[in-house]
C-alpha cells in the first residue's frame, strides 16, 4: 500500500532518555496520587505488624516461655521466632502489595478510561509498567521498613542484629522477578477484568508458599520444590536467613539463592512482558483493552 | 487534491457478543464494519457522521491501534497501522472518550505533563508546549487544581488540550463538544479551524450536523458498518433530489399564490391559513438561495405583507434520512442511553 504523505510526529523525540523519562514521570505521578489520599501509607504500615501478631500471640499462648526453644527444636531454624515471623510478614507485605497495586492499577485504569489513553500514546507498555512497578516496589518497601521498625519495638526484637547489607541485596535481587510476576498478574487482570477476588485468592496462596510463619521444610517434598521455585519464597528466605544468620533454602551458601534470584531476574520480566503483550494482542482482536 | 494521509482499505470487524436470555447464553455475531474503504487527504478536515452503533467508533479504534480489524489494511502518516503501531500513535493526537481518560487526582497541568512524557516530548519542550496550550485554551483559572474539582466542560477542554500535547500532525476527535456549553464549544470550533488552517489533518466525528457543516471540508456518513455517503457537504446536499423549502408568513391577497406558483424554479406552493387573516406559504423550489429574492419581489409587488421568512435548505440530516430512511437525531437518542456506563475518575 503506497501512501506517500508523512508529516513527522510533532514534538515527540523517541530515545532511551525519553523512555527513562516515561518511567520517572509515571512513578512521580503515582506517588503524587497516593500522597493525595491522606494517611494511607501510615495505615498500610500496620498491616504486616497485625499479620505477624496473630501467630506470635498464638505461639506465646501455646509455647509460653518455651516458645522460642520449641520453635528452634521443631524447625531447626532459629529460636528468635518473633523476628522470623515479623520478617516473613514484612516480606509478604512487599510481595502482596506489589501484586495488589499492579493488579488494581490495571483494573482502575480500565474502569476510568485512562488505560485507553495510555494505549493511544506511543510509549511502550514496558516503560509504563516499569514506572508503575517501581512505584509499587517503593511504596511496599517503605511499608516494609516502617513495619519492621515499629514491629521490632512492639515485639522487642532487634532488627539490626544480622547481615543487613546482604538482606538488602536479596531485596534488590527480588525486585526484578517481582516485576515479571507483576506483568503476568496485570495481564491476567486485563483478561478477566476483575481484580479483587483474584488478589484475595492469590495472596493466601502466596503467603502459604512463601512460608511467612514457618520454614518451607515443613512441606511435603514435592511442595517444597514448588515453593522453592517461587521467587518470593527465595527472596523471603534470603532476607530472613541473612538477618537471622541461619541457613538458606539451598544450603548454607547465600550465593546459591542469590544466583537463582538473579537468573530469575533476567527471565521473569521478559516472560511477564511477553505474556502481557500476548494478552493485549488477543484483547485487541476481540473487544479492545478498554472494555470493562 | 493532495495525497491521502489516512487510508483504510476493505476494513472489516465483527464482534462476538453473548446474549443472555432466561439463563441461556447464546453467541451473536455483530458486523461493526463491513468492507470500509476511506481516504482522508493531507490537511483535510474530515467529518465522520453517523448515529451511535453505526461503526464510527469501531473504525476510529481500528485506525488508532486500539482494535485489530478482522481484515483489511490501514495506514496513517505513511505508517502501516498494523505493523508500525508506535509510529502511528506518535502521529496522532486523540480525544476519544470525552472527559474520561484523565487522572482525577492530578492537576490539569500534571495531566498534560504526564501525557506529554508518554508522547516522548522532551521535558523542556513539554513545559513550553503546556504553557502555550494553557494560554490558548484559557485553562489558567483551573489548570493547577486537581481534575476531580472540574466541571464537565472543563474536563472536556482539558481532554482536548491533552490531544494537542505532542503537536501531532493528525487529530482524531470523537464528539469533542458533546458536554461543552455553547461558548466553550464555539471557542473549540474556532481553535479547530485555526489548527486546520495551520495544516493539521483532522478526523472529526459528530452527530451535530451544524458542526459538520461549519467545520468539515468533506464528510463520510456511516451506517450499519458501511460508508453510505462520501463527499463535501455541498456535494452531498446537491446530489439530493429534494427541493429546498421556504416558509413565508404574512397577509397575502388571493392571486399571490398563483403568481408565485407561476415563477420558473418553483415546484409547488402549499398554503396554510393562520390567525387574523394571515397565511403561511411553504414554497418548494430548486435552490432557495437563488429563488428567495425573486419570490419576495413577486409577493411584495402584489401588495402582500411579509412578517416572517424562513428558508429551509437541505441539510446533512436530510441526506442521512434520504439514504437510510431514519433520522440521525432519533437514532442517537434511542441508542445512546444504554451505552452510558458508570465510571469514576482516574486515580
Amino acid at each position: 500500500m503506497a501512501v506517500a504523505v508523512s508529516r513527522g510526529i510533532g514534538l515527540g523525540r523517541p530515545s532511551w532518555k525519553a523512555n527513562a523519562d516515561i518511567i520517572l514521570t509515571v512513578l512521580v505521578a503515582r506517588l503524587k496520587i497516593i500522597s493525595r489520599y491522606k494517611g494511607l501509607l501510615v495505615m498500610e504500615a500496620f498491616l504486616p505488624i497485625v499479620f505477624a501478631a496473630f501467630p506470635l500471640m498464638l505461639g506465646i499462648a501455646i509455647g509460653g516461655e518455651n516458645a522460642g526453644a520449641n520453635f528452634m527444636t521443631n524447625t531447626g531454624a532459629t529460636a528468635d521466632y518473633k523476628m522470623f515471623m515479623l520478617l516473613g510478614a514484612c516480606t509478604f507485605t512487599v510481595v502482596t502489595l506489589m501484586m495488589w497495586l499492579i493488579g488494581y492499577w490495571v483494573r482502575r485504569e480500565q474502569e476510568t478510561g485512562t488505560l485507553e489513553s495510555l494505549y493511544l500514546a506511543p510509549a511502550k507498555r514496558f516503560y509504563v509498567l516499569a514506572g508503575v512497578t517501581t512505584y509499587a516496589f517503593l511504596r511496599s518497601m517503605l511499608v516494609f521498613f516502617i513495619a519492621l521498625l515499629l514491629g521490632s519495638l512492639l515485639f522487642q526484637v532487634n532488627p539490626f542484629g544480622g547481615n543487613i547489607g546482604l538482606a538488602m541485596l536479596f531485596v534488590a535481587a527480588g525486585f526484578f522477578p517481582l516485576w515479571g510476576i507483576g506483568f503476568i498478574f496485570g495481564a491476567f487482570i486485563l483478561k478477566i477484568k476483575e481484580a479483587n477476588s483474584v488478589i484475595q485468592m492469590v495472596q493466601w496462596i502466596v503467603a502459604f508458599l512463601m512460608g511467612i510463619y514457618y520454614p518451607i521444610t515443613f512441606f511435603p517434598s514435592y511442595l517444597q520444590y514448588v515453593a522453592a521455585s517461587f521467587p518470593p519464597t527465595i527472596m523471603n528466605d534470603g532476607i530472613r536467613s541473612s538477618m537471622l544468620g541461619i541457613g538458606y533454602i539451598f544450603g548454607s551458601d547465600w550465593w546459591v539463592s542469590f544466583a537463582l534470584l538473579l537468573a530469575l531476574s533476567l527471565f521473569l520480566p521478559l516472560l511477564g512482558y511477553q505474556i502481557f503483550m500476548a494478552t493485549e494482542r488477543r484483547l485487541k482482536r476481540k473487544e479492545g483493552v478498554g472494555q470493562y | 487534491m493532495s495525497e491521502p494521509i489516512i487510508r483504510a482499505e476493505h476494513v472489516a470487524k465483527t464482534f462476538i457478543s453473548k446474549e443472555r436470555k432466561k439463563g441461556a447464553k447464546k453467541k451473536k455475531a455483530v458486523e461493526a464494519l463491513k468492507d470500509v474503504s476511506l481516504d482522508i487527504h493531507d490537511g483535510e478536515f474530515f467529518g465522520l457522521l453517523g448515529p451511535n452503533g453505526a461503526g464510527k467508533t469501531t473504525l476510529i479504534k481500528c485506525l488508532t491501534t486500539l482494535l485489530i480489524p478482522d481484515s483489511g489494511s490501514m495506514s496513517i502518516n505513511g505508517f502501516d497501522v498494523l505493523k508500525e503501531e508506535d509510529k502511528v500513535r506518535a502521529s496522532i493526537g486523540c480525544m476519544l472518550m470525552g472527559d474520561r481518560g484523565l487522572y482525577w487526582k492530578l492537576t490539569g497541568r500534571e495531566n498534560l505533563n504526564y501525557f506529554g512524557a508518554l508522547y516522548h516530548v522532551p521535558k523542556a519542550a513539554r513545559t513550553k508546549r503546556n504553557d502555550y496550550l494553557i494560554d490558548l485554551l484559557e485553562l489558567t483559572d483551573f489548570v493547577d487544581r486537581t481534575v476531580e474539582t472540574y466541571s464537565s466542560g472543563q474536563k472536556m477542554i482539558l481532554a482536548f488540550a491533552k490531544s494537542l500535547v505532542s503537536d501531532a500532525p493528525i487529530l482524531i476527535l470523537d464528539e469533542p463538544t458533546v458536554t461543552m456549553d455553547v461558548p466553550t464549544a464555539r471557542k473549540l470550533r474556532a481553535i479547530l479551524k485555526e489548527l486546520h488552517h495551520q495544516g493539521k489533518t483532522i478526523l472529526y466525528t459528530t452527530h451535530l450536523m451544524h458542526e459538520a457543516e461549519e467545520l468539515c471540508q468533506r464528510v463520510g456518513i456511516i451506517d450499519k458498518g458501511q460508508i453510505i455517503a462520501l463527499g463535501s457537504p455541498g456535494e452531498l446536499k446537491a446530489a439530493m433530489k429534494r427541493e429546498d423549502i421556504i416558509d413565508i408568513e404574512g397577509v397575502f391577497p388571493g392571486h399571490v399564490v398563483e403568481d408565485v406558483r407561476a415563477l420558473s424554479g418553483v415546484a409547488s406552493v402549499a398554503v396554510k391559513a393562520e390567525d387574523g387573516g394571515r397565511s403561511k406559504l411553504s414554497i418548494q423550489c430548486a435552490n432557495s438561495r437563488i429563488m428567495l429574492p425573486r419570490i419576495i419581489e413577486r409577493i411584495v409587488g402584489n401588495g402582500a405583507t411579509i412578517e416572517y421568512v424562513k428558508p429551509q435548505e437541505v441539510t446533512l440530516e436530510d441526506v442521512f434520512m434520504a439514504r437510510t430512511g431514519r433520522s440521525l437525531a432519533v437514532d442517537t437518542r434511542v441508542v445512546a442511553a444504554p451505552e452510558v456506563k458508570a465510571g469514576g475518575g482516574g486515580g
